[in-house]
């Protein structure tokens, strides 16, 4: 559930329970004053008769009052009657009709005779006036909860709004890209503070995986000169006279390791480059005719263990660097041939939206961390970031590229 | 051939000047920016071997100053940075090749070889090595006027051990030469063999005499028996 949400929930239950509560207590307030007036009047009206009774010793008549009806009862003398207020009806003749009235009735003294005074005035106006308060009330309640809603809904929408904005940017946060997240700018402390602290925690993380990259990346570099000397060394030290079998067999060995450290090291500098977006020369590409160089610069590759190849090429066009699709296609290929078996086969499907290479191979399925960096099979003496630099290559241009094993193949897909 | 090497590490240099000296080769080195630009003044090479980062100077800037002085060298930039950017602007400045640190010493020589060349090329193209004729332009190998066919590996391997004659090249340097170092060997290297077999019987057959021997396994050489 969304805070506005659940904010605005208790908010409007809040809101309406009160306003329920007030509206019940009005009502009350208003019936019990109103009822309080009338009772005056009728009070007002029972002195008055009282005074009359003095005064001219006889009932004053019926008719002398206005919108009231006053009603005597000659009272036996074992008759008793408490003096008291009640509710009943009021018959309006003018309008001819019943309505609610408020009744006192009492006892006045004529003459050692006791009579039933009923004084009965309407209650209609009284009533509509309560009606008219409940009724303003109502109202008032109802806009109230309305207006609620709707600043609940667009006001706390656009206060929100930074924060999802802000959101929405940490989500897109990648490391590797330059993109600031930027700050939205908005009279809420909370969400600038958030919108800070978000920006500074990317400023930190960047910098620190820049850090961590840099040093990677001239740790590389640094390397490259010794290696480079090592391996002039050696090419330097085979010239040098004859060696016995066994000595051949330990200087195979180091070329073998300086050979792995070097394309290790590399790898290394081209995932920094690839990530840094350092690579230019970008241009057209045509796939169909690469594909088919390739081939033949793999042919006595493939020829060595005896791979079929089987290629289905239609023509496809793309747009990236000319170094970066060497790169890629060298991967691919090179790992459909190196992790193949003797007489096994080599598939490459080319259409205008996808190239696909499949191969059979010597193991079952591969596990679904093969994309990462360093993972590779026991078996594979590569550097285990072929595949790695493959994905980020893919991932520049915003190509996919995914891993199937179908009916016993290997199979490569990328799509562009 | 006379080649100026460019290059302040020194163990480097000292493996560079030692496998390229012989043969009537002469090689002199250039430690720093300043000594460089020296050694052009003074003198001319046949090939000049840059290395991009010097003490003094930038050797792009060597580069644009070699290609003032209007001189004929070819220019081969050796670089440790494997930069895109830094091989386009050499190749575009006039250098004729860009080599990356660290490279095998034979693919060196080969390409310097290449380099001259293509520099000194004036009509005929053709390269011999005792009995064995090669056509550069037209990628032809005779010997005894007997053409052979080569595929196109065997003939890059081939230029590979006449320009590395007398040395033994290692099997890395020979797949990386063939295959270019971009492509994961799995250092496997043990399929070269039947290529070098193959280039050998190929050469036997029209009567040439065998020239590559195996190397204590490790490689193979090309030598003027």
């Amino acid at each position: 559930m969304k805070l506005a949400q659940r904010y605005n929930r208790a908010n409007l239950f809040t809101s309406f329970i009160i306003l329920m509560i007030t509206g019940v207590i009005y009502y009350i307030a208003i019936h019990f004053i109103l009822t309080g007036n009338l009772d005056k009047d009728l009070v007002i009206e029972e002195k008055e008769i009282q005074a009359y009774i003095k005064n001219y010793e006889r009932l004053p008549s019926s008719g002398d009052f206005l919108h009231q009806k006053v009603t005597y009862n000659k009272l036996g003398t074992a008759q008793k009657i408490e003096r008291s207020f009640f509710y009943d009806n009021f018959y309006n003749e003018e309008d001819n009709e019943n309505e609610p009235g408020r009744s006192l009735v009492t006892i006045v003294n004529l003459k050692a005779e006791k009579y039933q005074v009923t004084i009965s005035k309407s209650r209609v106006e009284a009533e509509d006036l309560v009606r008219l308060i409940f009724m303003i009330t109502l109202t008032v309640t109802v806009l109230l909860l309305i207006s609620l809603l709707l600043i609940n809904r667009f006001v706390l929408q656009r206060i929100w709004s930074p924060f999802y904005s802000t959101l929405n940017m940490m989500k897109a946060f990648n490391i590797t890209q330059k993109e600031e997240i930027k700050p939205s700018h908005t009279k809420i402390d909370e969400f600038n503070e958030l919108s800070d602290s978000a920006n500074a925690m990317a400023t930190r993380v960047r910098q620190d995986y820049k850090e961590l990259k840099s040093f990677t990346d001239n740790a590389s570099h640094e390397m490259m000169t010794p290696l480079a000397i090592v391996n002039s060394k050696l090419d330097s030290l085979l010239q040098t006279g004859s060696f016995s079998s066994s000595q051949g067999a330990i200087l195979e060995d180091i070329y073998h390791a300086i050979g792995r450290l070097i394309k290790l090291n590399q790898s290394l500098l081209l995932i920094a480059k690839i990530e840094n977006n350092l690579i230019p020369d970008i241009q057209d590409i045509d796939l169909h005719q690469l594909i088919n160089d390739k081939v033949v610069q793999f042919q006595e590759l493939l020829e060595k263990d005896s791979l079929k190849l089987d290629l289905q090429l239609s023509f496809s066009k793309i747009r990236m660097s000319k170094y970066l699709v060497d790169i890629l296609l060298n991967n691919l290929l090179a790992n459909a041939i190196w992790h193949n078996h003797k007489g096994g086969c080599v598939g490459i499907i080319l259409q205008p939206k996808y190239l696909q290479i499949t191969n059979t191979g010597k193991i079952g399925t591969l596990d679904s961390q093969l994309f990462e960096r360093f993972s590779k099979s026991s078996t594979s003496e590569g550097t285990g970031l072929g595949l790695a630099i493959s994905k980020q290559i893919c991932s520049l241009y915003g190509f996919s590229i995914s891993y199937n094993y179908l009916a016993e193949k290997h199979q490569f897909k990328i799509e562009f | 051939m006379k080649i100026l090497i460019i290059e302040d590490e020194e163990s480097l240099r000292e493996s560079i000047v030692s496998y390229l000296k012989g043969e009537g080769n002469i090689c002199e080195v250039a430690t720093t920016y300043w000594n460089a630009i020296e050694k052009i003044n003074l003198y001319s090479y046949d090939c000049i071997l840059l290395d991009l980062m010097l003490p003094g100077g930038d050797g792009l800037n060597l580069l644009s100053e070699i290609k003032k002085r209007n001189k004929q060298e070819g220019v081969l930039i050796i670089s440790a940075k494997h930069s895109l950017d830094d091989k386009l602007n050499g190749l575009e400045m006039g250098a004729d090749d860009y080599l990356v640190k660290p490279f095998h010493l034979s693919e060196l020589k080969a390409r310097i070889m290449a380099v001259v060349r293509r520099k000194n090329f004036s009509g005929s193209n053709v390269m011999s090595f005792n009995e064995i004729n090669i056509d550069l332009q037209a990628m032809e190998v005779k010997v005894n006027e007997k053409p052979i066919n080569f595929t196109k590996k065997e003939y890059e391997l081939l230029l590979y051990f006449i320009s590395n004659q007398g040395k033994v090249i290692s099997k890395n340097a020979i797949a990386e030469h063939l295959w270019g170092d971009e492509i994961d060997m799995s250092d496997d290297f043990d399929f070269i063999y039947t290529h070098i077999k193959n280039l050998r019987k190929k050469l036997v057959e029209v009567g040439a005499r065998d020239y590559i021997k195996s190397m204590y396994g490790v490689g193979y050489k090309l030598e003027n028996t």
